[in-house]
């Protein structure tokens, strides 16, 4: 099958009155990850609930693996696995049997050994046979990425993949995320709210608010589209700028109270230069502000994700404690 | 077919789920049994004649144990609601929605799963009853359309408590349309009474009650009195009924949220 992974044509969904997706449009390539970027309610689980085909969409179009949602959904969740934002797994099952349960769903014959496969490169084939309920969160993750990988999908939707897991256990899950890429060849389409997350793993990511799309590119694109870095000095007395103001890299000069604010489209790069530029003597310290997404998401809502973002991580934990 | 492997892999589940959870599965047990217990020991005292005018038979145990298992059936509905509120809660449904796996499979599995867990308390019943020094009877043929009856009302029972549960999240609700429906379903039956002391509006609802007819097939198996086999051909119009509803209902209302 040629063409894109995902193909999505201004799609639209509302609830009642409220809207969740007001008209997104854009597109995965194969083999890509494609990270949703935005804060809660943003409309993220909502855009992964129409391509897998769990909730059709209010108008638009979305083309999953060269298949309409709408039309063909059965031919969409034959090629697509899904990882939600809560881990779903049956706790009084073990491993094997909630893997077993998934095989039977996607007609998979001879699924022991895929299994065995999966859950031994998943680092899980010693606890196999334990009820799940007994799993800690990172097994958890990793078992339920493993049964969503179990019927070799073209696609893996992951939602939210780290939220409330550990520092550890989340670099550990981004390796693990992109060796699903490279190794089993799975396009991914991931959501996420934290900005190093989208920055560190995805190819492209679109920048998604209120059911829209701001913003999309890869990460370096996006980042650069807000103008650059910023290498800013304090200086003791005034320095004579006429010479950094003309040199190529520089973008932008803008000195207040004791601080030099210049714009330059690398850093590093152009440090040496602006170093020769100009009286060093009298600069206090040098700090560089390099953009990230969230400067982006800025720029473009005049707001922080993360700080529009509740943390679940404690409620998840509660939520999860409370089922036992 | 897909569909059939879908099936047999959520009626695994729901099985191994019944003994993962063996307390739950004991104190199913334990209200049919109680009755039996407190029931028996209240009439204990009764002068024979007595029990004889009122049930047709001394043997009193013997005439509420098939009333007794009939009526646990209801439990059946109770599990198949309970279940699928459950996976609606927490996303299991969705996991399930998210594959190939058809509607009616999922459907099938929770009215099978619910069904097993209700026979599982058959052969408890019995042994308790024989404890309790029941003389049963040694019929084959009469055992096996006792347990085609009990089957029959159970697949009718889940079919339509699931039905009414379908949309549903919240895990109260199962309980309480059990709480409304399941004592009005016993005392219309003849599960614990004969009905001809009954006023003539909860006979016609007596003659009606699926859990009637099931009663009514176990007493002549454990009494020895024939039965026409027409009652299990009610039992299984009964059955497909539900099960019909059921299904249409699972169609058009099993989504993902
Ligand atoms: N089943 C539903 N019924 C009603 N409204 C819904 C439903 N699902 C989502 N919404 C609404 O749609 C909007 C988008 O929700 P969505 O779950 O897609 O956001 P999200 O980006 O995944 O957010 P989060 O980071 O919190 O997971 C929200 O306003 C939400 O309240
Ligand atoms: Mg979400």
């Amino acid at each position: 099958m040629n063409g894109n992974a995902i193909e999505v044509l201004d799609l639209v969904k509302r609830y009642g009155n409220v809207t969740a997706l007001a008209g997104v449009t854009f597109s995965v390539s194969r083999g890509e990850i494609f990270g949703l970027l935005g804060p809660n309610g943003a409309g993220k689980t909502t855009t992964i609930k129409i391509l897998t085909g769990l909730t059709p969409p209010t108008s638009g179009r979305a083309y999953v693996a060269g298949f309409d949602v709408v039309r063909q959904p059965n031919e969409v969740k034959r090629r697509v696995g899904w990882v939600s934002s809560e881990v779903i797994l049956d706790d009084d099952l073990n491993a094997w049997e909630n893997l077993e349960l998934q095989a039977r769903l996607q007609g998979v014959r001879n699924w022991r050994e895929r299994a065995t496969e999966l859950l031994k490169y998943f680092d899980l084939l010693q606890s196999a046979g334990r009820p799940v309920g007994g799993y800690s969160t990172g097994m958890r993750k990793k078992l339920e990425i493993a049964t969503a990988l179990l019927h070799s999908p073209e696609i893996l939707f992951l939602d939210e993949p780290t939220i409330g897991l550990d520092v550890n256990a989340r670099a550990m899950l981004w390796d693990l995320i992109r060796t699903v890429n490279r190794e089993f060849g799975v396009t991914i389409l991931l959501t996420t709210h934290y900005m190093e997350e989208a920055d560190a793993l995805c190819n492209r990511v679109a920048i998604i608010n209120l059911g829209k799309i701001m913003a999309l590119g890869s990460p370096a694109e996006l980042k650069s589209s807000v103008g650059g870095e910023v290498v800013e000095l304090e200086i003791e007395r005034p320095v004579d700028l006429s010479a950094l103001k003309r040199l190529p890299d520089v973008l932008d000069v803008a000195a207040s109270d004791g601080k030099i604010r210049i714009t330059v489209r690398k850093a590093d790069e152009t440090i040496p230069a602006i170093v020769k530029s100009l009286d060093f003597s009298a600069v206090k310290s040098l700090k560089v502000e390099k953009p990230t997404l969230d400067t982006v998401f800025m720029k473009l809502t005049g707001k922080r994700i993360e700080e529009s973002h509740v943390d679940y991580r404690r409620f998840y934990a509660m939520i999860r404690r409370s089922r036992r | 077919m897909s569909g059939l492997g879908a099936f047999w892999g959520l009626y695994k589940r729901e099985v191994v789920k019944i003994y993962r959870r063996a307390f739950a599965l004991v104190m199913t047990f334990m209200q049919p049994i109680i009755w039996i217990i407190f029931f028996g020991s209240s009439l204990n005292g009764m002068p024979r004649e007595y029990l004889v005018q009122f049930f047709g038979t001394p043997n009193y145990i013997g005439f509420v144990l098939p009333g007794q298992l009939a009526t646990s059936m209801l439990s059946t509905g109770t599990f198949s609601a309970m279940s699928i509120v459950w996976d609606r809660r927490f996303g299991f449904l969705k996991k399930i929605l998210v594959t190939p796996a058809p509607r009616e499979a999922v459907f099938f599995s929770k009215v099978a799963g619910a069904v097993t867990r209700g026979l599982v308390q058959v052969p408890v019943m019995l042994a308790a009853a024989l404890a309790f020094g029941v003389a049963l009877p040694l019929d084959p043929v009469g055992y096996l359309e006792w347990i085609a009856a009990l089957m029959l009302l159970g697949i009718g029972f889940s079919s339509i408590y699931l039905a009414v549960a379908m949309k549903s999240s919240d895990w109260q609700h199962p309980q309480l349309v059990a709480n409304v429906m399941n004592l009005p379903l016993m005392f219309t039956s003849t599960a614990l009474f004969p009905r001809t002391f009954y006023p003539a509006w909860m006979r016609a609802i007596a003659d009606v009650n699926p859990i009637t007819f099931a009663t009514e097939i176990g007493r002549g198996v454990v009494l020895n009195d024939p039965y026409t086999p027409t009652l299990l051909g009610y039992l299984a119009a009964f059955a497909a009924a539900s099960m019909a509803i059921g299904l249409l209902v699972a169609r058009r209302f099993m989504t993902a949220e």
